[in-house]
């Protein structure tokens, strides 16, 4: 019975708040002060600058160091900072990799390392002996083969394992349409770069970066300054510091009209789709802030590409997009899996989206939930201790403000629809993006022509190599290298000793454009001088020369003439060069024998050659007869055909070369092998 | 007088005794409908966590109908009767918070992480989707398309996506546990809207259903809001089904071969082990420690780092809520076998079942369970979703504080004993995934 009474008058409170409108959404209470702590600084004697947050809610502390050199183009030891970065924690002069291991592990700590990076923490009991360890391991590492051999098969088995990845697939492809071949960026390890790199250059790289002045370290968690700083200057204050050398690239530009690029996975059930392109989007700019609420609108989260694709038509678990502020270059990436055959109309729904954003101011409602979703975001961040330090760390590194977050809230609560409109405008370009899909090409390839401007698909592999599909690709006999087919080659051609005895060489071909008959003449001579002359009805309209050093390209007719830099000139170097294919090792190309193809129904192995610069160009040799019948680069295909003997050498006498998708057929009119050429023939200016 | 009532029913956590810096103090109620309340109480940062936890997991569905709770959780995003379709998502962003949600084998849980002045919005939210969720067939519609699309992005179309179902359609031949929150596609396109409707009133009721408020909060306030939107929902009439089922011991080795896109090898070991919670299974989580946390445990050092069989390997106790699985998972290298791999396991495995552990290795382990310990305390949401856990699984949400103790009272005999008892051939099922041939 008293239970019964107690239950009857528990009830009663709750009758009284039964009557609420739970149509009404409640109210924010007033807004929250946000506070932004300092993180306390300091710079010890060899150049490291170290960021303190103290904060003891929990017993922990973390330990994050950066190294800031400049990104690197690694081109054949693609993988070397990396795999580097792993070694650190291989050994030292004081401890082996199972000491290191086993006294990390003991206190419940963990230390990782990558190439640009090392993060330990631990119970903030541990301090002292962390420390100890990381100082160890940054100043007095010690490497080894036997742990390069390790680090390398794990490597390469990984590599192996990332062909099945749609997502690794599609982000290797992407980093190198998006940034190119050239850029530190635009690379990803293979097997054959890993393979090349060896113990010294590992030595060399560590010796060379991993250095404090270049280096910031946040301190995070239960410390006090004036505890830590003198733990640290014991141990870290003996890191030697070293000038540490800089490097500078050509910014990467978005394409010239849009692309369209498969890589057929022939098991996949979806296609992982994306919509990407370079943009100049430096970090801690008033630009970055107005890209981040754009980009905010679009995909970054529930947003338009969200509801677009999931919500209204159900292609998608998920649909996002991305927008990256860098010092060197950002880019923009919308990215969604869908089951195959929703591929096109993914793409045409991202497009759209893209194109709406560009084109339509933003409703101040979308506007406002995304600036409020941001604004909360930051607030969110804030629990965690290290926010404070990597705002710290992003001021000290990228040169921004000392208030630029405590001015974030306020400068973010300023951005406008027009805002928007013109960050869009200046940063998305969907007419100049790379389409990128891997999934099933015999199901999704055909509908996505149409969004290609020149209604071309590229084929690339799992790696990103291009390939032609209508040519499948078998593997070369047992046995045989890229060297021998080479040296069939040449042997087919004359034979090494007639080739190296050819000093100069003058080929006259004509070629018939528009009607008109155009003369292409080409001197060479060794070892690396040439000039390129075109003309028509006796007018020279277009001149190249190569001196061995410099190179000009001239229009005699209007008076231009510019002198050819980086990647150009060396691409005009190789192309100057006399009878490379006599000794292609001496000039650092780097040849793959990738296996046979039918080229006009009849086989011939391929060989994929890579230059120092990164130039990679694909020759086909006759399997038969052992001649050279097409080489495919960056620039376009030529076709050899119909070779004939001038004094005992074998010249193609018909060159077909693709250009911007017309052939143009370039017929040998005459040969001349040592006339003598004089050097001022091949002067530059 | 009321009130005080009221209180009796407050359970207040002493605050006395061994206090230290990372005790974790919370009050805790039942309401007359039967919702459990949970209040952890943290000013440092002007943000809350309001979370749901609802009891229920794919083991509460019918063998016709897998994947029904997960779906439920898709449907919870649709819309109420005062929230219209897709508003939860853009709610929640705009008073600047987070909002989602997950599915297990046992539970099926909702947040949204929000700046502290907006604690009253997340309740509301909250309960419009308890009290008259809208089920209709355009979200159903939307939803099915949706969770197809999820299940091939995580399980179809990824390497190694379909372990874990493989290995529990093998381990489990009664238990609910033989398949997976994301379930078959089929169930779903079969059910009726009235299924749907019926399973939101029978596991979405106050009495299935734990509030677990944590952050920047005045608890008087906060249980003031709490009564002014969640009292007057009435508790639930269906009966809540939960699956006694006991699954009888495996009694010998099952083993198969799948042929997957991969390139490398993988082997798979899952050893059925007791519930969560168990002393055994204590002993067990601290057995991983020792084989596979961290590069000096035993299969990491032995299997990847100095015989160079594998790229991976790693084991870890499945957490459930019923008996569950201790699963090993290993990645060959390359020009490894799966035979070769998995002998190479099974040689750790009977060393530290004939040889036990050294002294060094158990203060290891117990060093490591107090560093998880602690670093599993770092963030208000993941208070609130253990304090939920402890709460709905143990009925006792001070395991917060007191579980390390549960972990203290594990002595190197027991890690032994349990190796030997569980980690043993006809207990365990394997599987060895190769490459398709191309």
């Amino acid at each position: 019975m008293k239970n019964i009474i107690i239950s009857i008058l528990l009830l009663i409170p709750f009758f009284t708040f039964s009557q609420i409108d739970r149509s009404i959404r409640p109210e924010p209470g007033p807004a929250p002060q946000i506070n932004i702590a300092d993180a306390q600084s300091f710079t010890l004697n060899n150049g490291l600058q170290v960021f303190v947050v103290e904060n003891s809610k929990l017993p922990t502390v973390s330990f994050s160091f950066i190294f800031d050199y400049d990104p690197l183009l690694e081109n054949e030891l693609c993988g070397l900072s990396d795999i580097t970065g792993q070694m650190l924690k291989t050994g030292t002069k004081n401890r082996t990799k199972e000491q290191i291991d086993d006294a990390i592990d003991f206190i419940g700590a963990s230390i990782s390392t990558s190439s640009g990076s090392l993060y330990a923490s631990a119970l903030s009991k541990h301090t002292d002996i962390l420390v100890e360890i990381i100082a160890d391991i940054l100043i007095n590492a010690k490497f080894t083969q036997e742990e390069l051999d390790k680090i390398k098969t794990q490597t390469i088995s990984g590599l192996a394992s990332s062909k099945n990845s749609p997502e690794e697939i599609l982000e290797r492809l992407r980093k190198k349409l998006v940034y190119g071949n050239n850029h530190p960026y635009g690379q990803s390890p293979t097997e054959e770069t890993i393979n090349n790199i060896e113990l010294d250059d590992c030595i060399n790289f560590y010796t060379t970066y991993f250095r404090p002045n270049i280096s910031y370290l946040a301190v995070v968690g239960d410390v006090r300054i004036d505890v830590i700083k003198p733990i640290l200057e014991r141990y870290l204050g003996l890191w030697e510091k070293k000038e540490v050398p800089t490097h500078t690239y050509e910014t990467p530009q978005a394409p010239t009209q849009t692309r369209v690029a498969i890589v057929d996975r022939p098991a996949s059930v979806q296609s992982s789709i994306a919509v990407a392109f370079p943009v100049t989007l430096k970090p801690g700019t008033p630009e970055a802030i107005r890209a981040r609420v754009m980009n905010g609108i679009l995909g970054g989260g529930s947003a338009r590409l969200f509801y677009n694709l999931r919500e209204t038509h159900g292609f998608t678990y998920g649909a996002y997009s991305s927008l990256s502020t860098d010092k060197l270059i950002g880019n923009f990436n919308a990215s969604t899996d869908v089951r195959n055959s929703a591929t096109d109309s993914a793409v045409r729904e991202i497009l759209y989206e893209i194109n709406r954003i560009s084109n339509e101011p933003v409703g101040l409602e979308e506007l406002n939930l995304h600036k409020n979703e941001l604004a909360g975001g930051f607030a969110l961040s804030l629990e965690s201790p290290s926010t404070i330090a990597r705002f710290a760390l992003s001021i000290a590194q990228y040169n921004l403000p000392a208030d630029y977050y405590k001015n974030y809230l306020r400068n973010l609560d300023a951005i406008n629809a027009t805002d928007v409109l013109t960050s869009a405008t200046n940063l998305l370009s969907p007419d100049n993006a790379y389409i990128i899909v891997v999934g099933k090409a015999d199901e999704i390839a055909d509908k996505l022509k149409n969004f290609s401007s020149d209604g071309q698909i590229n084929y690339y592999d799992e790696e990103g190599n291009w390939y032609d599909p209508a040519l499948k690709i078998t593997p070369a006999p047992a046995g045989m290298t890229a060297e021998i087919v080479i040296e069939n080659y040449i042997n087919a051609i004359g034979g090494r000793s007639r080739l190296s005895k050819m000093k100069d060489i003058s080929l006259k071909y004509t070629a018939l454009i528009q009607g008109m008959s155009v003369n292409f003449d080409i001197y060479q001579k060794s070892p690396n001088k040439m000039r390129i002359e075109i003309a028509a009805s006796g007018m020279i309209f277009s001149k190249q020369v190569f001196d061995g050093e410099k190179g000009i390209s001239e229009v005699p007719m209007t008076g231009q003439k510019e002198e050819l830099e980086d990647d150009q000139l060396e691409s005009m170097r190789y192309q100057a060069t006399m009878n490379m294919e006599l000794n292609y090792a001496q000039y650092g190309v780097n040849l793959v024998l990738l296996g046979i193809e039918n080229i006009n129904e009849k086989p011939a192995y391929k060989i994929q050659l890579t230059y120092p610069n990164g130039d990679e160009t694909f020759d086909y040799y006759d399997v038969q007869s052992g001649l050279k019948i097409r080489s495919i680069s960056e620039s376009g295909q030529t076709e050899y055909a119909e070779y004939k003997a001038f004094k005992k050498i074998l010249f193609p006498t018909i060159m077909t070369q693709e250009l911007q998708g017309q052939n143009l057929q370039l017929e040998l009119q005459t040969v001349g092998i040592n006339k003598k050429l004089k050097d001022d023939f091949f002067k530059t200016n | 007088m009321n009130r005080k009532l009221l209180f009796t029913l407050v359970l207040i956590t002493s605050l006395a005794g061994t206090l230290r810096a990372q005790r974790i103090s919370f009050e805790e109620y039942n309401m007359p409908n039967g919702m459990h309340v949970i209040l952890h109480q943290d000013n440092t940062t002007p943000i809350v966590a309001v979370t749901i936890t609802y009891h229920v997991g794919s083991k509460n569905e019918n063998p016709n109908r897998t994947g029904f709770a997960h779906f439920m959780e898709h449907l919870m995003f649709e819309g109420s009767e005062n929230i219209g379709r897709g508003e939860f998502f853009k709610i929640a962003q705009n008073a600047g918070g987070q909002i989602n949600a997950y599915t297990s084998h046992d539970k099926t849980f909702y947040y949204e992480l929000l700046p502290s002045n907006q604690l009253e919005l997340g309740l509301w939210m909250e309960s419009e989707r308890l009290l008259h969720l809208v089920i209709d067939s355009i979200g159903v519609e939307t939803q099915r398309s949706v969770v197809k699309e999820e299940r091939s992005a995580r399980y179809d179309n990824q390497p190694y996506g379909s372990v874990i179902e493989e290995i529990f359609v093998r381990a489990y031949t009664n238990h609910p546990y033989k398949w997976l929150p994301i379930g078959s596609a089929q169930y779903i396109d079969q059910a009726t809207l009235q299924e749907f409707q019926e399973f939101h009133s029978t596991y979405y009721v106050p009495q299935n259903a734990t509030l677990c408020i944590a952050g920047d909060i005045d608890v008087a306030k906060t249980k003031e809001l709490i009564n002014k939107y969640f009292a007057d929902i009435p508790r639930g009439r269906n009966t809540i089904e939960r699956p006694n089922i006991v699954e009888p011991p495996l009694g010998r080795e099952i083993r198969d071969t799948i042929f997957d896109n991969i390139q490398l090898p993988a082997v798979i070991q899952a050893y059925r082990i007791p519930a969560n919670g168990t002393d055994d299974a204590y002993a067990l989580s601290m057995l991983t420690n020792i084989m596979s946390q961290g590069e000096s445990s035993r299969m990491y050092k032995s299997i990847v780092d100095q015989q160079q069989k594998a790229v991976a390997v790693f084991s870890f106790p499945f957490p459930l809520e019923d008996p569950g699985l201790f699963l090993v998972f290993g990645i060959a290298n390359m020009g490894v076998s799966a035979v070769e791999l998995e002998q190479a396991i099974n040689v750790e495995i009977e060393k530290v079942l004939t040889e036990g552990l050294t002294d060094r290795e158990f203060q290891k382990a117990q060093n490591m369970v107090e560093a998880d310990f602690i670093n599993g305390l770092s963030s208000v949401a993941t208070i609130a979703d253990k304090l939920a856990d402890y709460h709905t699984f143990f009925n006792d949400a001070n395991l917060i504080n007191t579980e390390i103790e549960k972990y203290r009272r594990v002595t190197p005999q027991d890690i032994q004993r349990v190796a030997r008892t569980y980690l043993v051939e006809n207990n365990r099922v394997v599987l060895h995934y190769l490459p398709k041939q191309q």
